[in-house]
């Protein structure tokens, strides 16, 4: 079939209105995803060929109104003004219309060209309500389809639709909403002026005139700058006075007043409802779920259960990914004779591509978990329970989820902020998930508390690690609430809509698409990162070194030992000249040059070199200490790392507690810096908040290990 | 009254919406405007945020928010 014209159709309607499953029963598996110019919201786009179109669909995110409060608010309403698709669908939640058509309204403002999609007719007809679609369809001036996205009706209906619309094939004609007089006459003298305005043609006069009215900062701005402005300015200002006078009110109440009452007149005129308050399915999962002893446990058991589901599951396939590059690299390692070659395809490429991918398990699962939560509507109810304390920090209910993820691992938790609509309270939860002690951090703390305190205490010690950080996280929360980010915290108004069953591909959509933006947009930037910790691990090399190296190989090799004393020889040899590589190298110089600053830490040049190639990851801590300490101990059998430590005079138990507190809050490794900027945008946050998180750490360590030292 | 003050089972009516302006705006967004009847669903077993229930919508929010909304509570 040949493809000839081209729609462009974008989707438009309130949260849970099905708008993303008639997304996807359109567009199938021609579907993409980006950001909107400018902004971290999602904008999902796809397309289909339909009866020799092709037709280009654009899922605008879920609003109630064209308010310029939210992201998603003033990004529907810019792209509907400045990219105008050639017919706008706004879907409509059919169980819950009343609500629905007030964004409905708005669009008959904004005069574009639009139909609705009357989604969910089959719970409509469940439900018994009849709508009488002839006399609705003259009242909103549009045509409207009836639709079920997850029974597949009214597909084909609504395409043919789509179609005639935009040929201007239509029997519909538009309709206005009027409102009262006194309004009407004020909208109508601004509209007067505005029209014929040259600079302001991108615009419809009508819908600025009623903007102004409601106070719309953003036409404000727009309108100010014309010479006309001094005019509208006085007719504003009357229809002030005018509104005070006769209705002790403003415009813009009597202006959502009118909308609404249009609304119930149509909802009166077209509209049946069957009699009486019904107790729904979601009333009695309520009264369970969110019942005042039962509500916070239940909540406890579906955070614990998404923590599980994300890294308990994804740990083996964590493994297996790990175990498979252990697998390509061995295979690929004897291809390669050049030992530099060698080390920088195998611990520099795979070991960085392997760092990418290490993550996906986790994020994948997190998502279908977290996307479950979203689309069954339990994420609502989740942020309603637990909102109280998180709201005592100056943040969201919605933050603790990503929150709690932190514990696991800040990639995951930092994408999964996207759940939160305001950008200040995204920003600040972002800030405080590195502060959640992740599981990468366990091997440090396993490590040194084994090697210092006795089982028992360890425990203790490694508990109290982790209340430091939930203590230091929710302290810059509430620092950063009180000074940089006082501004527009999103006001707590929301709906917990009715419960629905999540449609199986859009759970596993979201995943995917998350999988994809992390590899696509994080994963080339932690690609790099990881490549070059490994290089200044391991440059410049030692020439003198790498010469000693084989004239002792050599000497080993020809002298008349038994075989398993040259192995054991050798394997000596190996990790000394690893060890002295790595302090040549320019990670082993910084560690030196360090020194100083971190010596009032109880930390020496060895353990700088640790920090500077734990940024790669956290766990490279503890592979880092184990290269460096690996000298020094010839007697045969291998020594495990933490009796090292314990031996070693330069270790006590004060600095193993001020290192431990310095790995749990010091800048965040690379990956979790890469997945910063993509969802922060911008650099400059990011990196100052990887000064702050150095400071705090270098203090707090400092104080815990001057109080460890006069008190153990 | 204010709607932060009323119980759990209270019907009521919205007088006014006093709002500062995002919040009110949002609050009429979802259609409580005045006139709207309501009734108090529950309160989060923390105590904070309430859920109110209206046509057919349930919403929930801040004591924070609901004090910035007028209301005549109703008998029965």
């Amino acid at each position: 079939m040949s493809v000839g014209k081209e729609i462009r159709i974008a989707l438009a309607g309130n949260p849970n209105c099905g708008k993303t499953s008639l997304f996807n029963a359109l567009t199938g598996a021609h579907q993409k995803v980006g950001n909107f110019s400018g902004v971290t919201v999602e904008k999902h786009e796809g397309y289909l060929d339909y009866k020799g179109y092709r037709i280009v669909v654009v899922d605008l995110p879920g609003i109630y109104s064209l308010t310029p409060y939210s992201p998603e608010e003033i990004v529907t309403r810019e792209y509907l003004i400045r990219e105008p698709p050639d017919v706008v669908v706004n879907v409509l939640e059919g169980p819950n219309l009343e609500r629905n058509l007030i964004l409905t309204t708005q669009l008959m403002e904004l005069e574009v060209d639009f139909l609705v999609a009357l989604n969910m007719i089959d719970e409509v007809e469940e439900k018994g309500i009849i709508i009488e679609i002839k006399q609705l369809q003259k009242l909103l001036g549009c045509h409207i389809i009836p639709t079920s996205a997850k029974k597949s009706i009214g597909i084909d209906s609504l395409l043919d639709h789509v179609i005639r619309v935009s040929r201007n094939d239509i029997e519909i004609r538009k309709n206005k909403l009027f409102f009262r007089p006194e309004v009407e006459s004020s909208v109508e003298k601004i509209t007067a002026m505005l029209t014929h305005q040259p600079e302001l043609g991108g615009y419809n006069a009508r819908w600025l005139a009623i903007k102004l009215l409601e106070n719309d900062r953003e036409v404000y701005h727009e309108v100010q700058h014309y010479p006309v402005w001094v005019k509208v300015e006085l007719a504003l200002q009357d229809a002030l006075r005018e509104a005070e006078r006769l209705h002790d009110s403003e415009p813009e109440m009597l202006i959502t007043e009118d909308r609404h009452a249009f609304i119930r007149g149509a909802m009166q005129e077209c509209v049946r409802q069957p009699g009486g308050v019904k107790t729904t399915a979601s009333d009695y999962i309520d009264m369970v779920v969110l019942n005042r002893l039962l509500g916070l446990p239940i909540f406890l058991l579906v955070v614990w259960a998404i923590f599980q589901l994300t890294f308990t599951l994804g740990s083996p396939l964590m493994g297996g990914l790990q175990f498979l590059f252990g697998i390509i690299a061995s295979a690929i390692a004897p291809l390669l004779p050049n030992e530099t070659l060698r080390s920088i395809v195998i611990d520099g490429i795979i070991a960085g591509v392997g760092g990418v991918l290490v993550f996906l398990p986790n994020i994948v699962l997190l998502f279908i978990g977290l996307s479950f939560l979203e689309a069954s509507g339990y994420m609502a109810r989740a942020a309603f329970v637990i909102d109280r304390v998180m709201h005592r920090f100056g943040l969201h209910g919605k933050s603790f989820i990503p929150m709690i993820t932190g514990f696991g691992c800040s990639i995951p938790a930092i994408m999964a902020t996207r759940t939160l609509k305001s950008r200040t309270d995204r920003l600040v939860t972002i800030m405080i998930i590195p502060f959640m002690s992740c599981g990468a951090k366990l091997p440090v703390y396993v490590l040194l508390t084994a090697a210092f305190f006795t089982p028992d205490v360890a425990a203790n010690v490694m508990f109290g690690i982790y209340l430091l950080g939930i203590i230091v996280g929710l302290w810059t929360a509430l620092i950063l609430k009180k000074t940089v980010m006082k501004s527009d915290s999103e006001p707590f108004v929301m709906e917990l809509p009715p419960y629905r069953w999540p449609t199986f591909t859009s759970v596993f959509f979201q995943a995917k698409v998350k999988a994809l933006m992390y590899l696509k947009k994080a994963g080339t930037l932690i690609l790099s990162a990881v490549i070059i910790i490994w290089a200044v691990s391991n440059y410049p090399r030692n020439g003198a070194l790498e010469a000693t190296l084989s004239t002792e190989r050599v000497r080993i090799a020809g002298s008349s030992m038994a075989a398993a004393e040259k192995i054991k020889l050798k394997r000596e040899l190996d990790l000394r000249i690893k060890s002295e590589q790595l302090e040549y190298s320019v990670a082993g110089r910084a560690g030196k040059v360090l020194e100083p600053l971190i010596r009032p830490l109880g930390f020496d040049w060895r353990i700088g070199i640790a920090l500077v190639t734990g940024l790669a990851a956290k766990e490279v801590v503890v592979s880092t200490l184990g290269t460096i300490y690996s000298i020094g101990q010839s007697d045969g059998a291998p020594v495990e790392l933490k009796s090292i430590l314990r031996h070693d005079p330069s270790f006590s138990r004060a600095t193993a507690l001020s290192l431990m507190v310095f790995v749990l809050l010091y800048i965040p490794c690379v990956a979790a810096i890469g997945v910063m900027k993509k969802e922060v945008g911008r650099w400059r946050p990011v990196l100052l908040y990887s000064a702050y998180s150095l400071s705090v750490a270098w203090i707090l360590s400092f104080v815990v290990y001057r109080l460890a030292l006069l008190m153990l | 009254m204010r709607l932060s003050e009323l119980k759990v089972g209270d019907k009521a009516e919205v007088t006014a919406v006093k709002a500062e302006s995002a919040t009110r705006r949002r609050i009429m967004d979802m259609g409580l405007i005045k006139g709207t009847r309501f009734r108090v669903v529950r309160v989060a077993p923390l105590g904070d945020p309430m859920e109110i229930s209206f046509k057919g919508l349930f919403l929930a929010m801040r004591k924070n928010e609901a004090e910035g909304i007028l209301v005549e509570k109703q008998s029965g």
